[in-house]
Formats: structure tokens, sequence, C-alpha cells
């Protein structure tokens, strides 16, 4: 007994690396996999706030209310019964793979956001981000662009006229408004000097801006914020942006052949992409998982002598996602708040805001940053 | 054994064959220029695998060369493939013969 | 056999079956989808060369705006399957297949190997080992990025450069040509 023990013991030891990326690809899968039914829900309750109404409330969990909190279960089980259908004109294999396109990629995308700084295990460091490239969140982007095909092939292979317009839109938009997106982070990397996530939420943390204020991206520059949250909006296809499915217009764009589980993979999928978005910008412009005015190294050092010195680095990484995780709510809230709030943009007032306005104003921000940031480097 | 950047170069020559396989026998433009593509990405393989053989970053400099290159002519292409659908209801290579000497 | 090795070898010989598939297809959209997957098998084996800027600028700028336009043209013009015809090959396309075959045999045995080899001596380059003449040398994969872009913005700044006014005249010239003649240019936007 004590022998097969410590056999695993020493396989632990021995491939830790492994052992740690697949517990850390895992937690990442189990919080991805948990935001559609949440968000699901709190975008219902938030609507019903919004609109004066009560919204789900009844269907609880183990006898108790919870607000309504089990009712994405019983949605769950409501989509899983439904008949699962393929329509006849339909190209069937495309049919079949453009949801499961976005719920993989929404998944594998969120593996690039850094959950914590690190944790020590038994002698070994192990750094919290699933997958970290040196291209860093160039990794982001290059899933959140892969993202559209979902939508232009459900467009495409529905063979619906309204699907191919929604699919035809939202490919359109994705160009557009992925050019302002990458130039909306650019200010950031040359202020950072790096392309690593992890880098960045250091960097922010370090030092404080004019003493008070956390060394928080959205301070240094606010532009490339907003830029960038708008572009957000855009890429994820909500409102005001969600031309492809435009209910009004288009009935529901590329979604309009599809039902039951095949429908919500859908959104499991953008969910899980808004998700990270959301993530990517708490990394770059708030901080990440730091908690504001208390960098991860000073926590650990204050909880050291509460626990011990490993599980200290444990607590502080389980403080850190608890932090991240709040943040990110914050602009989860924020999507459903718009969501809510700001009416649908016309087709060429779309085209407009990205070519016309973001686009210009993104390259003079970066522009005017790299003047700063040169000059300040100079002096 | 090979190592990693000689096998891609094996697997390079390959794919730049199959794509241009596909330039010489479809007829449809857009076809031939997704195979066009191929052979792009086929040389951009090569060009990775060379920088890693060498120990320099040329090539994977040239290799962003050649992926802005590709865009344009895509940009081109496509611009061309939906002029020529305008004005002649078809992409095959076969149905314009205007410029024929 | 590592891992790296093997994921290497199954992703370059399923990106070698995908092209077959992709010019034998009828439906432009199945073309264009499988050269998507080719796209991001060679992202991938970018990756394990170490490559790391390289495979995501392939996907960003291949899979997610090249194509994004293919598709986005294809959809637009709402092509029909192609009626694929066999048959009537020329003689100068007999020519062609022999010359490929023929340089593919070259290359794939031992004395392609040679001329690969000999080729790289002789331009005084030996397997991992430093390069003269100030060009940037492959550092480990954590200074990749760093890396292309010292050796894009000092050694091949004009070539940079050049680059964006091909891409400037590029963008002009496909407004130019894709820009209806007629008086309905209206909604060509």
């Amino acid at each position: 007994m004590e022998g097969s023990l410590g056999a695993v013991a020493q396989f632990l030891d021995t491939n830790i690396g492994l052992v740690a990326s697949i517990g850390k690809i895992a937690l990442a899968l189990v919080i991805a996999l948990q935001v559609a039914p949440i968000m699901v829900w709190v975008e219902r309750r938030q609507a019903a706030f919004i609109q004066r109404r009560i919204g789900p409330n009844r269907v609880g969990l183990f006898g108790f209310r919870l607000f309504g909190l089990g009712q994405p279960l019983a949605d769950t089980i409501k989509l899983l019964f439904k008949e699962d259908f393929i329509p006849q004109q339909a190209n069937k294999f495309f049919y079949v793979l453009a949801p499961i396109l976005p719920a993989v990629i929404g998944l594998v995308a969120i593996q690039g956001i850094p959950l914590g700084k690190e944790i020590i295990v038994a002698g070994h460091t192990i750094d919290l981000q699933p997958v970290n490239l040196n291209a860093g969140f160039l990794y982001l982007f290059a899933m959140s662009a892969l993202g559209v095909y979902g939508v232009a092939l459900a467009g495409w292979s529905s063979n619906n006229k309204y699907a191919l317009l929604g699919g035809l839109r939202a490919s359109a938009q994705m160009i557009s408004y992925e050019i302002a997106m990458g130039l909306a982070l650019l200010p950031m990397v040359f202020i950072y000097g790096t392309l690593d996530l992890q880098g960045m939420i250091a960097a922010q943390s370090d030092s404080l801006l004019f003493g008070f204020l956390p060394n928080w991206g959205i301070f240094l520059s606010p532009i490339s914020f907003v830029l960038f949250v708008v572009t957000m909006f855009a890429e994820t296809n909500r409102l005001p942006f969600d031309l492809a499915e435009g209910e009004a217009e288009l009935v529901a764009g590329f979604l309009v052949e599809y039902g039951s589980m095949r429908w919500s993979l859908f959104f499991l999928g953008e969910y899980a992409m808004m998700f990270t978005l959301s993530a990517l910008t708490t990394c770059v412009f708030l901080g990440g998982y730091e908690i504001p005015w208390l960098p991860h190294a000073q926590l650990v050092t204050l909880l050291t002598p509460i626990f011990t010195a490993e599980p200290a680095t444990w607590v502080a990484a389980a403080i850190g996602l608890g932090v991240l995780i709040v943040k990110v709510a914050a602009f989860m809230f924020l999507f459903v708040q718009a969501r809510f709030t700001l009416p649908r943009f016309r087709y060429d007032q779309l085209m407009r805001v990205g070519w016309v306005y973001m686009l210009p104003v993104a390259l003079l921000n970066l522009v005017v940053m790299a003047l700063i940031v040169g000059f300040l480097r100079l002096t | 054994m090979l190592t990693l950047p000689e096998l891609g170069l094996y697997f390079s020559f390959l794919l730049f064959l199959v794509g241009l396989a596909g330039v010489m026998f479809r007829k449809n433009i857009l076809f031939m220029m997704l195979s066009v593509e191929i052979l792009l990405n086929a040389a951009n393989l090569a060009f990775v695998c060379a920088s890693k053989l060498t120990g320099t970053m040329d090539g994977q400099v040239v290799m962003f060369f050649v992926m802005a290159v590709a865009a344009c002519e895509a940009a081109i292409g496509l611009a061309l493939i939906i002029a020529l659908y305008r004005t002649k209801a078809s992409i095959e290579a076969d149905d314009l013969k205007a410029l024929r000497g | 056999m590592n891992l790296s090795l093997l994921s290497f070898i199954v992703m370059g010989i399923t990106a070698v079956l995908l092209s077959g598939v992709m010019i034998t297809r009828r439906w432009p959209v199945s073309a264009a989808m499988v050269l998507i997957a080719i796209m991001t098998l060679l992202a991938g084996m970018f990756g394990l060369l170490e490559a790391h800027f390289a495979a995501a600028a392939q996907i960003i700028v291949y899979a997610g705006a090249i194509m994004v336009v293919f598709v986005f043209v294809i959809m637009l013009l709402n092509l029909p399957p192609e009626e694929l015809r066999y048959g009537g090959v020329t003689v100068g396309e007999m020519i062609l297949i022999a010359v490929s075959v023929f340089v593919a045999v070259g290359l794939g045995t031992k004395v392609g190997q040679g001329f690969l080899t000999t080729g790289l001596e002789s331009m005084g380059v030996a397997q991992g080992e430093s390069v003269a003449g100030g060009h940037h040398m492959y550092f480990p994969a954590s200074e990749n990025v760093k890396n292309v872009a010292a050796s894009m913005f000092v050694d091949y700044l004009w070539a940079f450069e050049l680059i964006s006014f091909l891409i400037m005249a590029a963008v002009i010239g496909a407004v130019v040509i894709a820009k209806k003649r007629s008086a309905e240019h209206a909604d060509a936007a």
C-alpha cells in the first residue's frame, strides 16, 4: 500500500508540469462552462429589473428558491429534450459543425487567461496561466478572430436568406472591428514593454501612479480602454452590435434555423468569449487578479504568518482568482446593461463607426501614445 | 532521425505540390486562388523551418512579408472575382477569353 | 519518439491530406473551410518550431482576416457548386506534372537532402550555428517576439516600409476594381 502511494508521489513529482497543465486547463474549462448558465440567469433577472418585472425567480435548488438560480438547469434540461432538427435544405455537415466551432473556440480561448500568479506545490512553482505562449495575448486575438466562422458557417449552411445575410454581416463586422481592436491594444504593449499578460499584470501592480492611483492601464491610456471595450462588444456580437442576429429585421439572423442544444451551443461559445475578452480587458487595463494597492508578493508575505509558506501561496491564488472573477463580473454586468439599454445600430452606421471614427481615433491614439512613451523613455 | 525543421521542409514540399496541382487542374478562379493560398502557406512553412535550421530570424520575418503579399493578392483577386461575376455571371477561367489575341 | 515530434508529424500529414481534400471540393465554402483547417494546423506546426509570433500571425492574419474575406465573397456571390470536369490534360500540363513528380522524388531522397544541406552550407550556414552579417539569431522561444521585431525593424526596415506601400496600393486597387460603375452604386458600401 505504502509502496504504491510512494510510486504515485514519485510520478507526481517527476511529471509535475504535465499534471499541473491538466489541472489548470480543467480549472479554466470549469469556469468557462459555468459562465453560460449563470449569465443566462443574470441576463434574464437584470432584464426583468430594468423593465420593472420580476423575472425567473421560481425554480430553486434543493428546495431553496435562491432567487431562481435553478432556472438555467431547468432550461438546459428543456433544451436537451427538445427535438434535434436538421432542416431539409441545409448542408448537413456544416450545419452540424457550425455551433460546435464557437463553443470549442470559446473553451480553448479561455486557456490563455492568467487565473493567478503562481502557486508553490512541494517546492515546484506553478504558473497559473494554462497556456503561456511567448506571443502573449496574441493567442487570445487569434482565437477571437476564428470565432466568426461559427456564425458565417451557420448562416451559409442553413440555406436560408435571412441566415445568409446574418452570416455576411457578421463576417464584415468582425474584420472591420478587429483592426480597431488590435490598434487599441498596441499602445499598452509598448507602455508595458511586453506581450505577456503576466508581465503586464506585474507592471501594473509594482508602483503607484501619482502616488495614490494603482498603476492600471485604464489610467495610463483611457482612450485605448474605451476603444477596446467598444470593439469587444462588436467582436462578441452583442448589442448594440448584434447585427448578425437582428431579431427585428433578420428574424434571428444566423440562428434562424437552429434549435435545441445546437442553438444553445452558440450561446455557450458567446458567453465563454465574453468572459475571455472581459478577462483580457481586466488583465490589460485593470490589473488582472491583483487587489488594488496590494501586490501579489505583499499579499503572500501578509498571509505567510497565518498559514505556512506554501499554503499561503494557495490562499493568495484563490483570493486572486476571486478578484479576477469580481472584475470580470463587472464587465459582464456592463454587457447585460448595454443590451437592455442601447438600441441596435443600423448597418451603415455600424460600418461608419468602425471605419470612419474608431479606426482613425485608434491610429491617432497609437501615434500620440508612442510619442509620449518615446519622450518619457528618452528623458 | 530527422529533426522537426527538416521534416517540416518535406511537408512543405508536399503541400506545395498539392497546391500546384490545384492551380493547374481547377478551372474555377476562386479555387485557383485558394490553391495559391496553399502554395503561399507551404512557402511560409519552409521559411519558418529554414529560420529554425539556420538559427536566424530572417525566415520568420520573410514569412511575415509573404503574409502581407498574400493579403494584397487576396484583396485584388477577390475584387476581380466580384467584378467578373458581375459582368460575366461566371468565374470559370475558360469563359474569360475577352483578352485572347 | 517524443511528443512534439509525434504531434508535428501528425499535423503535417493531416495538413497534406487535407490539402488533397481541398482541391477536390465542389462547394467553394467547403474548400475555404478545409483551407482554414490547414492554416490552423500550420500554425500549430509553427508553434512546435518555437516560432510563436509566426503561429499567432498565421491565425490572426491568414485564418482570421484573409480567409474571412474569402468566405465573405463566396457567401456574397452565393456561388453554386462547381461541376468537376476531369480529363483534357494538355501536353504542357503533363510536362509540368512530370517535372513536379521528378522534383518531389528528388527532394524526397538522399539526393534532395544533399542539395538542401549543401545549399545551406554554401550560404555559409551550418545547422544550429550562428550566422555572420549581423542578422538576428534564433534565440530561445521566450524571446521570440522581441527577436522578430528586432530583425524586422532593423535588418528589414526598408522592406517593411515598402510592404506597407504595397498594401496601400492593393487596398486602393481593390476598391476601384470592385466598385459598381453604374448609378446604383449608392448601396455598394
